[in-house]
Parts: structure tokens; sequence; C-alpha cells
């Protein structure tokens, strides 16, 4: 049986947030629109959580002051890739942020002017251009990383993880938390339409994921030890609070937002954004508390 | 098929009286947690009539090890003759090795912070010598083998014992002489 490992629940729930949101200001900027304040708050709250996420990390290690050697065996280590790719995504984030910073300045010259010149029109057309190439680069890095982080858990002693579940949880809650957050963020600066579809996203993101729980459960069972850890499961009254705040109250609290045209309710995406990163936080809990590997069953 | 050294162990000769595991922690000086070799007792009822059999674990100097694999600093090695050391020195704690050892046998140390492991007494195996727990055994139940073809062709010779992970998940370097079943008389 697994522990509660705090540092890893962090790690992997802020690390995905913070992507979450970077690809989903990606996603909106595609036709190169994305409000400048909106651009602004979402790279540094999603810097904000990848900071502390990767410090988190740091705290799961025996002696995190030789964490650097990590990087060590990128030959066949998902770890040692892991931490690479997260790296790389923080610097990629460092030219976000110093985007934004530009962002600003330029503004602030814009202001000022009482005319603006073709040569500005061309520097902020740049300027865009780069905030997109930006966000591009950090969200496929981002992605990559977290790939690695769910390949980590790909192990033939651990039947409940060796399987497609850890990359396919991992994605999930990136999209979903994401998109949510991004939501929460934007709520005063988003359109009607964007926000909708950041919440037929977080929908789409819910209903996949209770199926693909639905489908990785049943596969448990094959073996002695993942029949082992779904008993587990289906006994621990904190897989029932994660199914009622991670998929069941987002899933009737998003039905009734996109149905009854409710999506510019603060109130309501504040909840279902709170309930979602509980329920998701829960369920990696719960991904560490269930892990039961292949072990010695002679007695001691 | 390069060397591949190994232990052989005979549980019909294993009384389980724990000389290797002592032997190996007076050797090394190991604290009480972790163990690097500990003995197991089969469940009577893994046979068809019940049976007390003892067997003897240390590190397996898999052929497929998957502590070398995931670890992230390459503190394992695997040698020439198939012993997996395990480097302290290079060791960070992150503990991913002891979850993917189905024997689990890289233990972390509390103190130190740090996994440890057997490393086959590779110091005296250099020096031609014998692992303490080979020498401290009292019945001769654990040998140093070089595991082969030839030594699977032997009358025996078993891959696994009833209780034991799958040996295709990481290919162990250890051989059993397994439990030979008596026969039980009834007195009427």
């Amino acid at each position: 049986m697994g522990d509660w490992e705090w540092p890893l629940i962090i790690f992997t729930v802020f690390g995905q947030i913070a992507i979450g949101i970077i690809l989903m200001l990606w996603w909106l900027n595609r036709n190169r629109d994305l409000e400048s304040n909106l651009f602004r708050q979402g790279v540094y709250v999603s810097g904000g959580l990848l900071i502390v996420a990767l410090l988190a990390s740091l705290f799961h290690l025996g002696h995190p002051e030789a964490a650097y050697r990590a990087l060590a065996h990128l030959g066949s280590s998902w770890l040692s890739r892991e931490i690479l790719l997260f790296l790389l995504t923080f610097l990629a984030w460092i030219y976000l942020f110093w985007q934004s910073r530009q962002q600003k300045s330029s503004r602030v010259h814009g202001s000022v002017a009482t005319t603006i010149t073709t040569a500005q029109t061309a520097v902020g057309e740049q300027l865009i251009e780069n905030r997109s190439l930006g966000l591009g680069i950090t969200s496929v890095l981002g992605l990559l990383g977290i790939v690695s982080s769910a390949m980590i858990y790909v192990m033939p002693r651990v039947p409940a993880w060796n399987n497609v579940g850890p990359v396919l949880f991992f994605l999930l809650t990136t999209v979903l938390l994401g998109a949510l957050c991004t939501l929460v963020l934007g709520r005063k600066l988003l359109q009607t339409a964007q926000k909708k579809r950041l919440l037929q996203a977080s929908l789409g993101c819910t209903i996949l994921s209770l199926l693909v729980y639905v489908i990785y459960a049943s596969m448990l069972s094959i073996s002695i030890e993942g029949s082992a850890s779904l008993n587990f499961l289906l006994s621990s009254p904190l897989f029932w609070v994660r199914a009622l705040l991670g998929w069941f109250a987002p899933l009737f609290l998003l039905v009734s937002m996109l149905k009854n045209s409710q999506v510019n309710k603060t109130n309501l995406i504040l909840t279902v954004t709170l309930l979602a990163a509980l329920g998701e936080v829960l369920g990696r809990a719960l991904f560490y508390l269930s892990a039961i590997g292949i072990q010695i069953t002679a007695l001691f | 098929m390069s060397k591949q050294l190994g232990f052989l162990h005979n549980s019909e000769k294993c009384v389980g009286c724990r000389g290797c595991e002592i032997a190996c922690k007076n050797e090394y000086q190991i604290d009480a947690i972790p163990q690097w070799r500990k003995v197991f007792q089969l469940h009577e009822d893994d046979f068809s009539l019940p049976t007390r059999m003892f067997f003897s674990m240390a590190c397996n100097h898999c052929a497929n090890p998957e502590c070398l694999r995931v670890c992230p600093v390459k503190a394992y090695t695997k040698r020439a003759d198939g012993i997996v050391i395990h480097d302290p020195n290079r060791c960070i704690g992150c503990r991913l090795c002891t979850m993917a050892c189905p024997y689990d046998r890289p233990q972390i140390n509390p103190a130190k912070r740090k996994v440890e492991k057997c490393n086959l007494c590779y110091q005296r195996i250099d020096k031609g010598e014998a692992p303490s727990c080979v020498t401290a055994c009292i019945p001769g139940a654990l040998e140093l083998v070089e595991i082969n073809d030839s030594l699977d062709q032997k009358t025996g010779i078993l891959k696994t014992l009833p209780g034991l992970p799958s040996p295709n998940i990481t290919t162990p370097s250890i051989r059993f002489i397994g439990p030979t079943q008596g026969k039980q008389i009834r007195r009427d």
C-alpha cells in the first residue's frame, strides 16, 4: 500500500495546472486575439504554480541538495527526462514572463504617444507573434514533461500503474484544471463564447475522466495486486468523496451552467473550479495510496 | 551470454537460522533497518503436504534490473560478472528503485535517507573469497554460482518458489533447490 505522498501530489497537480493554463492561453490565442491582461495574469499565476510545484518535488527526496544529479540518466530513467523537461518548461516560462513585461512596457509607451506609427504597429504584431510562439513552446514542453511524469509510474511491479492510466489521468487533469483556472482568471476578461468553450472543454474532460476511470477500474481486476488496489479504492470513503467532488458535482454544475446560459456567473465558476481541484487532489492522493506492488508473499 | 553471478539456495538444507542475515549485518555494520538479506518462510499450505521450509533472499542481481532502469542518478551499475552495485554516494533518496523492485530488496535507510542494498560482497569476490552470507551458512544452503543454461538444465533446479513474484519481471539471478515432499504416514 502506498503513502500520502504530499510533495508528489503538490508537484504533479500544481505543475499540471500551470501547464494547463499555458495550454489554454495558447488555444485562446489561436486567432492572435488573446486579451493582454489575461495573458499577463495567466503567465504570472502559472509561473507561481510551477515554482511551488518544482520546490515541492524536492521534499520528496532524501537529499534535496543533490537533486541536480537527477538529470544523469536520460537514457532510461523517466524521472531524469521529467526533470529535464520541467526545467526546459520553466526556461520557456521565463521567456513568456519576459514577453509579458515587454508587452506592458510597450503599452506604457504607446499610451504616451499621440499617434500610432507603422513602426509601432509592426512592433506590436511582432510581440503578439512572439507571445504565441512562447505559449506554444511552453505548452509542448510542459505536455512532454507531464507525459514523462506519468511514465515514471508505468512499471511492471505495480499493475495498477502499468498501463495507459497514469498518462491519461495526468493529461486529463492538465486540461480540466487548466481550463477552469483560466476561466477563473479570465472571468471578467473573456468573451462569453470563449467562456463557453472553456466550460465545454472542462465538461468533456470530466466525462472522459469518469469513463476512463471506469474502464481502468474494470481492467484492474485482471491481476491479484490490481484487484487489491480496486478493493482498496472501492472501500475507501476518500474515493467516494473524490467521485462526488471531482466527477458528479462538477458534472452537474457544468451541465447546468451550459444549459441555462450561466457561463458568466462568477460564483458558479469559482465553485466548480474549487470542487474539481479538490477532486483532482484527492484523486492524486488515491493514485499513490492505492498502488499495490507485486511482492514476496511468503511469511516473514 | 555474458557471465552472471548469483545465488543458489537449497531449501532442503536451510533451517531458517538467519545466520546469513546476521553475517551480512556484521560485515557491513548495517542498521536494524534496512535488511539487505532476509529469511522468509514458505507458506505451509503451498505444497501438497504441510511443509516447513525457508528461503533466504538478498538482491537478486537481476539480468534485467528494474532498479537500474528507473534510477535517475545512475547510482546502479551492472558489472561484467552480472553483479548489480548500488553506489550510495550517488543516491539522492528518491525511492523509485524501492517501488520498482518486486523483491523489495533496495530499501531506504531512514537514518541516512538513502537507499541501500546487497552488493554481493564484490570486494570479497574480487579477492577470491565467498560472500559473507555464504561463508556463514552453517548447513551450506546458500552458494555463489554462475547462472547459466547448464545450471538451469540440472535436475531439481528451480527458477522460483511459491510466494515469489514471477521471474519474468526482472529475470532474477537466483536459483532454488526446492523442498521435496516427504511421505505422510498415518498411524491408525
